[in-house]
């Protein structure tokens, strides 16, 4: 099968920081990528760029088959993105946003109207569908993030986070919805700190550590290089094994008994 | 008050779709530059919509003491602050007493432009920088030139609004003097005048945008405010100079053009009036080309450049910050003048808070430069006015009482310090289990007043006792007093709610205007009073400096304990 995204060699770096050092990996068609690493370790970096707000310093992105350079945004069109931290325009309802966002992808108000209040209705939150968005709480915004990515019925998903702020029983939609997508041919990359729900749900999980790739494959696969769970295996590959040490030396200064070094 | 005379809700949103039906008419120009109009048009209507609807203070009933917050549905506060300037605008007229009709539109442009470039660098820089529309249109299938097409035109709907008002009186009284032809030109030169701000100031931002990166580009941005600013205050006082009061009773003026007033691009627009009255000469000549070359430049650097602004502005939002240490003053000066430990908690939160909010400078740091700019015009034109009077700068009135112009920067420096951009976290002023209100504002207070009025008025202080001589120097003590006093009284008349709790918003922009002018009209009368006791009265200035101390310490130190801040 084509590949539908394929990063080589990109790197990227801020004034002297280099936030990627060469990450390479690919995603086929129907696949659903985790994309995990430890905060800053670059994941909502990758993802911005293959979204085009940000160009890589060197290496190439490769999407649909065509190289990211000099492609125009008409690509856009068939990528649904969520972006993390829930970023919306508060001073508009939920149904103003969505309508505005459907516009950008060039649909109809009717069928935005009626495709959104009936996604909106599925997620239960249909009652506020003319309320203001600044009046959401995390969870429903991250709703209306997700609802606004599927308007157009995109090929494939970038959710950064998408589980955050959701409730146990959305969460459990969610996921049912990504296996759903799944089937239908979609594909899905996306990050998230919940451990246990990437290794159940992804086909492929791509670890990031310091801007580099350091593991891609099943879980299955991963697991032969270390017994245990994904969480063991995150802690083992981004070099983290000393959690109890510091959880002690954590309370002891909530307390005051460690002084101060700076 | 304001709100019936320009209507309720309806008549605002037809205000709304007026812009729009107006941009439709312009739809080919726009497919012509690249952009997907139908789209555009999406957005901008969606901005407008939204600016329409933040929350906005607007003084009720009385100017002093309460003012109501209000969330008001669908009205743009920046349109309703409109007829205040057009007020002020139309003291323009009296240029048409000066029988010159260079000088009357050198003045004119030099208004448009000082109006219209402060404004931009103030209030619409954070529209132009926004960078979540990067994040929540840019990832749609929308190209860059798009969005930026829909910035500017969103921007431009401001500006053109605001020019229309400044402008207006002036225009109309050109059609009734000078004639139609004159008029239409006027109309013509008006409009491109507000368009240069305009690509002036985008052009700058791409430029910086482009060329720095990270922590860096953040201060370069801020610099380039306020060397925009710097640069218009220049240009209006090389304008003055270029003009020449032959004979002061009888109003006549002549225009004193050196060749190095070439540069001086206001003086430009001034050349077609001149052709028309003056007949063909070949500096007009020259400047017509200049407008007319200028123009079509700035419209090909925007059509290469615009793009890049949008593609570049994520590199506001990314890289790591700097680390934030205190400086030894700000340390020193906290020690000296907070004594509660719950004072100085507040010092150094404003401090800091206010040093690393890039709105914050924008909004603010353009008018104290302007302050700086003060002591080079004024000395320039006292020195002017001596050479033809005799004496010496140092004896002029304006001069000797130039670090008072300090006062001007104390409405500006009050408003701002409800705002901020993280103002969702003001959550956490809920959370003090005691009320600390007083201790708060004082913090704050002292914290504005060493952090930023207090090394102006030192540096305006010392250039003054350069000039003239020590006997000065209880003047400008007491000056610094009713710095003091004046900016703690007018934050606690503006801040009701807790500091550093309200959004950002463009259409707030003038927002106060009009309290504002009543502010300056009493400190006006309180320093002539001042003035007077200083001059008149021996050993006046020490007994003024007396009573002004102790109010100064009473109310940095209890003044602000039964001032009660609210949540929202």
């Amino acid at each position: 099968m084509d590949k539908i995204l394929e990063m080589r060699e990109v790197t990227k770096s801020f004034g002297g920081n280099n936030v990627l050092k060469g990450v390479n990996f690919a995603v086929y068609p129907g696949e659903i990528i985790g994309y995990i690493g430890p905060n800053g370790a670059g994941k909502s970096t990758t993802v911005k760029m293959i979204l085009g707000l940000l160009q890589q310093d060197s290496g190439e992105i490769m999407i649909f088959g065509e190289s990211l350079s000099g492609m125009g945004d008409t690509y856009k069109g068939r990528i649904g993105y969520v972006p993390e931290n829930a970023e919306l325009y508060d001073t508009l309802s939920a149904e103003e946003y969505l309508l505005f966002v459907g516009r950008l992808y060039g649909l109809e108000e009717e069928v935005i109207r009626r495709k959104s209040f009936a996604m909106m209705k599925i997620l239960g939150i249909e009652a506020a569908y003319q309320n203001r968005l600044s009046s959401f709480s995390k969870g429903m915004r991250q709703k209306v993030l997700i609802i606004s990515s599927l308007l157009h019925n995109p090929d494939i998903l970038f959710w950064d986070e998408p589980l955050n702020g959701l409730d146990a029983n959305s969460v459990q939609i969610i996921k049912e919805i990504l296996s759903e997508l799944k089937n239908d041919g979609k594909t899905v990359f996306y990050s998230s700190h919940i451990m246990d729900t990437v290794e159940k749900l992804s086909d492929r999980i791509i670890i990031l550590n310091e801007g580099r790739v350091v593991a891609d494959g099943h879980f299955d696969e991963l697991q032969k290089e270390a017994d245990g769970t994904l969480e063991q295996l995150f802690n083992q590959l981004t070099g983290f094994n000393e959690y109890e040490e510091l959880a002690s030396a954590f309370v002891s200064a909530m307390k005051g008994e460690i002084t101060y070094d700076a | 008050m304001m709100r019936n005379v320009f209507g309720g809700d309806q008549k605002q949103k037809e205000g709304d779709q007026f812009f729009i039906k107006v941009i439709r008419k312009f739809a080919p120009l726009y497919r012509r530059f690249g952009v997907d109009y139908p789209i555009m048009e999406r957005i901008v209507d969606m901005k407008l919509i939204m600016d329409s609807r933040q929350e906005k203070v607007i003084p009720t009933n009385s100017m002093w003491g309460s003012q109501k917050e209000k969330e008001n549905e669908d009205k743009n506060a920046f349109f309703q602050s409109l007829w205040l300037y057009g007020f002020i605008s139309l003291l323009l007229l009296f240029l048409f007493v000066i029988d010159n009709i260079q000088f009357q539109y050198t003045i004119f442009f030099s208004y448009v432009f000082i109006m219209l470039f402060s404004t931009l660098i103030a209030n619409f820089s954070t529209i132009l920088l926004e960078t979540k529309d990067q994040i929540l249109i840019g990832t749609k299938p929308v190209s860059s030139r798009t969005l930026s097409a829909a910035k500017t035109t969103h921007v431009f709907i401001y500006l053109i609004s605001l020019t229309v008002v400044i402008a207006g009186p002036v225009v109309i009284g050109t059609f009734v003097i000078h004639g139609i032809l004159a008029g239409l030109l006027a109309v013509i030169l008006t409009v491109t005048a507000s368009l240069w701000c305009l690509l002036l100031t985008i052009l700058t931002y791409a430029t910086v945008l482009k060329r720095f990166n990270g922590e860096k580009l953040k201060n370069i941005i801020a610099y380039s405010q306020i060397g925009i600013s710097v640069f218009t205050v220049m240009a209006y006082q090389i304008m003055n100079q270029a003009i020449q009061f032959i004979n002061p009773s009888m109003l006549e003026v002549q225009l004193n053009l050196q060749w190095w007033h070439i540069f001086v691009f206001p003086l430009w627009f001034v050349a077609p009036f001149g052709i028309i009255t003056n007949g063909f000469s070949l500096t007009y000549l020259v400047y017509i080309l200049l407008l007319v070359g200028g123009s079509v430049g700035l419209a090909f650097l925007y059509y290469f450049n615009s793009d890049k602004l949008e593609a570049n502005l994520q590199k506001l939002e990314s890289g790591e910050g700097d680390t934030d240490k205190r400086s030894w003053y700000e340390n020193v000066t906290g020690k000296l003048l907070c004594w509660d430990k719950n004072e100085l908690g507040y010092y150094h939160f404003a401090w800091q808070l206010t040093k690393n909010e890039r709105e914050f400078k924008t909004r603010l740091y353009p008018s104290l430069a302007a302050l700086f700019i003060f002591p080079i015009v004024l000395i320039g034109t006292t020195y002017r006015l001596t050479l033809e009077t005799g004496g010496s700068v140092g004896d002029s009135v304006f001069f000797r009482y130039m670090p008072y112009y300090a006062l001007l920067v104390i409405p500006m420096l009050a408003v701002s310090l409800k705002y901020s951009k993280n103002y969702k976290a003001h959550w956490i002023f809920g959370m003090k289990s005691e009320d600390h209100a007083g201790v708060f504002l004082r913090g704050i207070i002292k914290a504005m007043l060493m952090k930023l009025l207090f090394p102006i008025y030192l540096i305006l202080s010392v250039v003054v006792l350069v000039f003239s001589d020590l006997s000065l120097l209880p003047a400008i003590i007491n000056g610094f007093l009713v710095v003091t006093i004046v900016f703690s009284l007018q934050v606690k008349r503006t801040i009701q709610q807790y500091p550093f709790s309200k959004r950002y918003n463009a259409s707030e922009a003038n927002q106060g205007c009009l309290a504002t002018i009543i502010f300056f009209m009493i400190i006006g009368v309180a320093a002539g009073g001042i003035f007077a006791i200083q001059t008149l009265i021996p050993f006046g200035a020490y007994i003024i400096m007396a009573i002004l101390a102790v109010v100064a310490t009473w109310l940095l130190t209890k003044g602000f304990n039964n001032h009660s801040l609210s949540m929202e």
